[in-house]
This record gives structure tokens, sequence and C-alpha cells, in this order.
């Protein structure tokens, strides 16, 4: 007689850790594995990237820590909505970004993400992996790296190191 | 196009504002009563948000500022109706004004100058009333 090991209990997923947030009046998530900290808005460094053109003036400030440099953008700039007051900074994983937010609501489980409906066909097909159902609420789902590409960082690196060049020309 | 006993196309008749526009009855599911509309940002031109029916998220397309203008009636009910995208098909609900009906008639083809998303025209008593391509509307309003 053999007497086997009933199967090893698996560990329960209800669904994808995410962190909720307002911006213009709208709930938004990012998957809590995305975001590395939530802070205050202090440290911020004002960065003035008129000269690089209208998609870059999302990108008001920049963030120096732990020996790095963090594009911050502004959601409702992102986002095309009317400016509001900013008090929260998501500092993003897996990207040199950070995203000025109005407040962080709290953290919930989703346990689906519906597609975008095809309807949808403007910019929101990149700033949103989909939509989650909380109770009767629909609450788009941000896809990080639409705050900033590969090719942005690279443009403002760029930008930041010659503002950098020139101020120490002048100094 | 859904026909009836008769060999006559059905169309299904909605009213924004004064006027009354037509899909053909194939392409409409169901007039729904009116129902909360969650917005979130986003770029598309007429859409105005997404409703949550019998679980499905649906978005919410409002097509009266582009055929009757801004000053528009408010919108009431929604007419829900299917949406191809190659061979995806999608629902999209359309805020009308009031109630709509099914008429079975024949369709007559454009006259004058409209535009493409009118694919025909339907004789009534005592109005003609425009039938709608929304697939056409919506590329109309994208490149306009």
């Amino acid at each position: 007689m053999r007497i086997v090991r009933a199967e090893t209990r698996k560990r329960v997923h209800h669904g994808e850790p995410m962190i909720l947030f307002a911006v213009g009046g709208t709930t938004f998530a990012i998957a809590a594995a995305e975001v590395d900290e939530i802070r205050d808005l202090s440290g911020l460094e004002p960065l003035h990237p008129a000269h690089l053109g209208p998609k870059f003036a999302k990108f008001k400030h920049t963030l120096q820590r732990d020996g790095r440099t963090y594009f911050v953008v502004d959601a409702n700039t992102h986002f095309r909505v009317l400016p509001t007051r900013h008090t929260r900074l998501l500092v993003l994983r897996g990207a040199p970004a950070a995203v000025l937010v109005d407040a962080i609501d709290r953290m919930t489980e989703i346990a689906s993400l519906r597609p975008l409906p095809k309807a949808f066909a403007g910019e929101e097909r990149d700033w949103y992996r989909g939509l989650a159902l909380l109770k009767e609420d629909v609450v788009p789902v941000v896809a990080p790296g639409a705050f900033l590409s590969k090719a942005e960082g690279i443009v403002l690196k760029a930008a930041l190191e010659k503002q950098a060049a020139k101020g120490a020309v002048a100094g | 196009m859904t026909r009836t006993f008769k060999g006559e196309p059905s169309f299904v008749l909605f009213p924004l504002g004064k006027k009354r526009f037509a899909l053909p009855a194939g392409v409409v599911t169901e007039l729904a009563r009116p129902d909360r509309l969650r917005s979130f940002p986003h770029t598309t031109r007429m859409l105005a948000g997404v409703l949550l029916r019998r679980g499905q998220i649906v978005p919410v397309c409002d097509i009266a500022p582009v055929l009757v203008g801004e000053d528009a009636a408010p919108r009431k009910f929604f007419l829900i109706a299917n949406r191809y995208f190659g061979n995806t098909r999608e629902w999209t609900a359309i805020p009308v004004s009031g109630e709509c009906e099914l008429a079975s008639t024949e369709l007559l083809p454009v006259t004058g100058k409209l535009p493409r998303y009118v694919i025909g025209l339907l004789s009534l008593a005592d109005e003609i009333v425009q039938v709608l391509d929304l697939g056409l509307l919506h590329a109309a309003e994208a490149t306009a």
C-alpha cells in the first residue's frame, strides 16, 4: 500500500494588489508592485523642458533619490485634465519616474482586469492596462510605462546633462 | 439587416432633441433605463464614459452633438447597439432623448448632400428619418 501525500496546498491569490489614487476627481489604480515609495512633495527640483516641445510639458520637476534622478510627471497634464492640488508623489519601481497625484485613497486587490473597450481609440490605449470593477465603480488601471517612455527618459537625461554643463561653464 | 415577415427591413427610431434618427434593428440590442455614467480621462471623440450593463463595461457614445448640435435635449435613456471592430463585436450605449420605436419600411437611397454615415432614408407619415451607420459615424468624427 502506498500513502500519497495530499496535493500541496496552493497559495490562494485573490487578486492583484493595487494602490488607488486620485487625480482631478478621478480614481485610478496602479499595481502596488510598480510603486517603490509613496512620499510627500519635499525635495522636488523644478525642471523646465519647454524647449523640448509640448510632449515634455508633463515633466515639471526632478527628484534626487538614492543617488538617482527621477523625472516627475504631473498626472493632470499626462491625463489631460485640469490642474488640481497635488499632495503625494508615487515613485515608480521600473523606471526613473515619479508621479504627482492629488491623494492616495487606499490599497485593494483587483480580481480581474477587463480590457479597455475598443471604442476607446485615443491615447488612453497607452495610458491604461485595462479597467477594474470595484463594487459599482469602474477604475482605470494605469500602465506605468506610459508615464515615462525609454525615449523620453533618454531625451530628458541628455537635456539635464546639457543644462548642468552650461551651469558649470557659466559658474 | 433585420427583415419582417413582409420582407421589409426593420429600423429602431430614436429621438435626439426634436429630430429622430434610425439604426438598422439588427444592430440594436436593447433600450436601457438611465444608469450612472462612469467617466475617466481619455482622448476619444464622442465617448462620454462607460456604463455597467449585466456585468459588462459598455462604452457610452454621445452622438447628439454631432447630429443635432451642442444644444441637444437631455438624454434620458441608452440605446445599446452593436459596433464592429474587424471581427470583434462590442456593445455601445447611445444616449437618446426619449422612447424608441420599431418601424418596418423600405430603406430609400440617400438624396442630396448628406454625410457618408447616413446610409439611407425612411419616409414616414410626416417626417424623413436618416438611417445611420455607427461605424462610419465614428470614423467620420475620428478624422474630423
